[in-house]
């Protein structure tokens, strides 16, 4: 009975949107109540809509439940095709529209404060945020590629316009204003890409709505080779999105928005939304091993880059920035690596590896959940930090411990859950992602598969990385003593503030504990009898899970290795008793320079698009100069040549022109008595 | 009677005249007096034709072409007053301002 009604999901804010849009300013705090009561709206229905799906019968059987309108239908009979309008709701939308419809409720109260003292910009804030949370919750809920590419899109423009929200009459407008463009542009090259990935799939499928292009039936008539394009393709739209290797440069640039839109950004919207359009098309991915090996590589990949980024930068905000790339990389290992093993599996009829590789799917988005609560949590605790002491510096922060205990508290417990400590949120997702790696390189029998236990190492390396980083923040922010701006720190930030802080760090704390209770019965996604079923099993509460990770001795290695950084940290950057400069030669050491260049990647970007980009146009300059224009102009040049040389027998002597009439004349008659004389032709 | 081709001799002999006058005298009094030369000779040719095929076709045209000569050297007239009102000059070779 709620179940039809989760198109209002999106509905709800989007006329959230339009009311604060147009009457924003007439409205007590610029509309900010009517959006938080939108997006609370929306995830109640979420709630009941999700609760009704996992706990009915009717929908377990087939695993998801859709629902279309016809929106418009292009050409006739057989060779005609439709595009509808409709929700499809799995345990994957249902996941990601109950965490980012809860987590964008709890970042709206939160703005209300952090965003108190905007004035008249309230209005454009809370409009656009309602816009981002429609994109969101439509992207997951579209019915078919067309729609959820609407909704993708609506989310490119939101995460433009709120990256650029301080793009005028702000200090650094300029800066910020370029933030926004670099985010809106590079995430259309991957945005290309997923639309040339649809273009191929509706080229091989005849349609674009997931009932038919994720069937198994359907999948294993079509073109292997166009599937595998399409994949990627689709995949290239992914890495836009959500910021992977090599366009992963925008995102830490997205700093420039309030923190309150990075927290939007990084949890509930944007950049799971790339996530989930692999999760989506997992079946679709599944046709080819090496297109979720090549997934697995560019998430192993961008998890390492991004966490070494993250270890010498000062900017608490960037930090967390390249915490997200990191984790979302874990995410694209999971899925990839699970992938792998479902592909082989495929393959090799194995229901064995199946198993192993739905666990990645599993794991995927256990962490993509997990990770939206944990940093939601931790980008509200920096905005936190940021509106009392008015810098974004860590250097210039410390000691804030004592003047605002509830943030200190809450950050901590969602650094200990990113962190990957043992029994929190990140936890158990995390070593769910590096047991799904080692699995894959155990598992499979392909000499590929020696790629996982490169990919193994470079996840267990990021975990240590991660949990120094996210220590070093934490340190350097709450703890030793206070240094310039922390000593004039306003104290802990008013109740509308803490109290998201508060509620999302009770999940970041527990949220994985859902594990136990049957989560993996629920998200996970099998092949059974030639149909693709996400979730089909009914959840079975248990404590396999304890036993499976604490008889795994890679397990204590990662524990282990989080306890050796979080003490490394504690001992540079608390007690001061080790000097971290002594390691990177008082940061003039070659590595600590490359990383904090970004490993020089924007320099790579600017030199690319500057040598390549000038390169053509210098080109197509040259050929519209000298081709086209040159083409065009000689031939003017010589009209008014010829003009020019011709009109000089014109020279005005009455004489002249009387010898040329009669000499035309002679010349008349010379012609007409030739003919007669030498063919008889009478004129 | 005298025989066709001296008619046409004539007109012939006096066409050649008129155009040798348009192309090499420099007064353009005299220049519109040698194109009246041009026109009698066609005239005669009209007349000598009418005659001798017995068709007053050939009157009517030399009527109607005396009329327009008369109409033409008074423009023709007109034009080289004027330009000798404004230029002191009735030399063809000084009257090419009309060109490029």
């Amino acid at each position: 009975m709620f179940v039809e009604y989760v198109w209002l999901t999106v509905l709800i804010p989007l006329l959230c949107f339009v009311i604060v849009g147009a009457l924003g300013t007439r409205i007590r705090h610029g509309g900010g109540l009517i959006t938080v009561a939108g997006a609370a709206c929306s995830f109640i229905i979420a709630l009941l809509a999700s609760y009704e799906f996992f706990t009915s019968s009717d929908y377990s059987e087939v695993g998801y439940v859709t629902e279309s309108l016809e929106w418009f239908t292009v050409g006739f009979g057989s060779t005609s095709f439709t595009i509808s309008i409709g929700y499809y709701l799995d345990s994957l939308s249902c996941l990601i529209m109950m965490f980012a419809s809860f987590i964008s409720t709890l970042i709206f109260v939160y703005s209300l404060g952090y965003m108190g003292d905007q004035g008249i910009k309230k209005r454009r804030y809370f409009a656009e945020v309602a816009l981002f949370l429609t994109g969101m919750i439509g992207c997951v809920t579209a019915s078919n590629m067309v729609q959820m590419f609407i909704f993708w899109e609506i989310m490119g423009l939101c995460s433009y316009l709120l990256i650029g929200f301080w793009g005028f009459g702000h200090p650094e407008a300029k800066q910020k204003a370029s933030a926004a463009k670099k985010a809106f542009l590079v995430t259309r090259a991957g945005d290309v890409c997923l639309m040339g990935g649809m273009f191929v799939l509706f080229f091989e499928m005849g349609s674009l709505d997931y009932v038919t292009i994720f069937n198994g039936a359907n999948l294993a008539a079509a073109d292997p080779e166009m599937l595998a394009l399409a994949s990627l393709l689709i995949f290239g739209g992914a890495i836009g999105k959500s910021a992977q290797f090599p366009l992963l440069d925008w995102l830490p640039d997205a700093m420039a928005g309030p923190t309150t839109v990075s927290a939007l950004i990084h949890a509930a919207t944007m950049v799971k939304a790339g996530v989930y359009i692999v999760a989506r098309c997992f079946p679709l991915f599944c046709m080819n091993s090496e297109v979720m090996l090549f997934v697995a590589i560019i998430g192993g990949v961008t998890a390492f880059f991004t966490a070494t980024m993250a270890m010498n930068n000062f900017n608490i905000k960037k930090v967390l920035a390249y915490s997200t790339l990191s984790q979302l990389g874990y995410m694209f290992l999971a899925l990839g690596a699970g992938g792998y093993l479902f592909a082989l599996g495929i393959e090799e009829g194995s229901e064995e590896l199946m198993a192993a590789g739905a666990l990645g799917y599993t794991a995927a988005t256990l962490h993509m959940a997990n990770h939206a609560f944990f940093k939601a949590c931790l980008f509200l605790g920096s905005g936190s930090v940021i509106h009392s002491t008015g810098t974004e510096d860590m250097r210039l922060m410390g000691g804030l411990g004592r003047k605002m205990p509830i943030t200190s508290i809450t950050m901590l417990i969602a650094t200990l859950s990113i962190a990957g400590f043992p029994f929190f949120a990140g936890f158990w997702s995390k070593d769910l992602v590096l047991d799904v790696a080692m699995d894959a390189f155990k598992d499979a029998a392909d000499p590929t598969c020696y790629v996982f236990i490169l990919l193994w190492f470079l996840g267990v390396v990021t975990a240590f990385m991660t949990a120094f980083y996210m220590f070093r923040l934490w340190f350097m922010t709450f703890s030793g003593k206070a240094r310039e701006n922390a000593e004039h720190c306003h104290g802990e930030s008013p109740r509308s503030m803490a109290l998201p802080l508060v509620v999302l760090s009770v999940f970041a704390l527990a949220f994985g504990f859902v594990l136990l209770i049957g989560y993996d019965g629920i998200f996970t996604i099998e092949l059974v009898a030639g149909n693709w079923i996400v979730g089909g099993q009914a959840g079975e509460p248990g404590f396999h899970w304890i036993e499976h990770l604490f008889t795994n001795p890679y397990t204590y290695l990662t524990i282990v290795l989080v306890l050796v950084s979080i003490s490394l940290a504690y001992l540079m950057y608390s007690r001061g008793s080790v000097n971290p400069g002594k390691f990177n030669k008082d940061g003039q050491s070659l590595l600590y320079r490359v990383i904090a260049n970004r490993w020089y990647l924007p320099e790579i970007y600017d030199q690319t698009s500057w040598k390549l980009g000038y390169g053509v146009a210098k080109c197509v300059d040259y050929f519209d100069r000298n081709i086209i224009d040159g083409s065009v102009n000689g031939l003017a040049n010589a009209v008014i040549g010829g003009g020019d040389a011709v009109s000089k027998a014109q020279d005005g002597n009455v004489h002249t022109y009387s010898a040329v009439v009669i000499l035309g004349i002679v010349l008349l008659f010379a012609v007409a008595a030739a003919l007669v004389i030498f063919y008889g032709v009478i004129a | 009677m005298i025989p066709m081709e001296y008619f046409l001799t004539f007109g012939a002999i006096l066409f050649a005249i008129g155009a040798f006058g348009v192309m090499t005298k420099k007064n353009t009094v005299i220049i519109l007096m040698c194109i009246e030369l041009m026109l009698n000779a066609a005239n005669i040719n009209f007349i000598a034709f009418s005659a001798f095929l017995g068709d007053a076709m050939g009157q009517v045209m030399v009527i109607m072409t005396i009329s327009v000569a008369a109409a033409e050297v008074a423009v023709g007239i007109a034009i080289v007053l004027n330009a000798y009102k404004m230029r002191k000059t009735t030399d063809a070779d000084d009257l090419t301002t009309m060109r490029w």
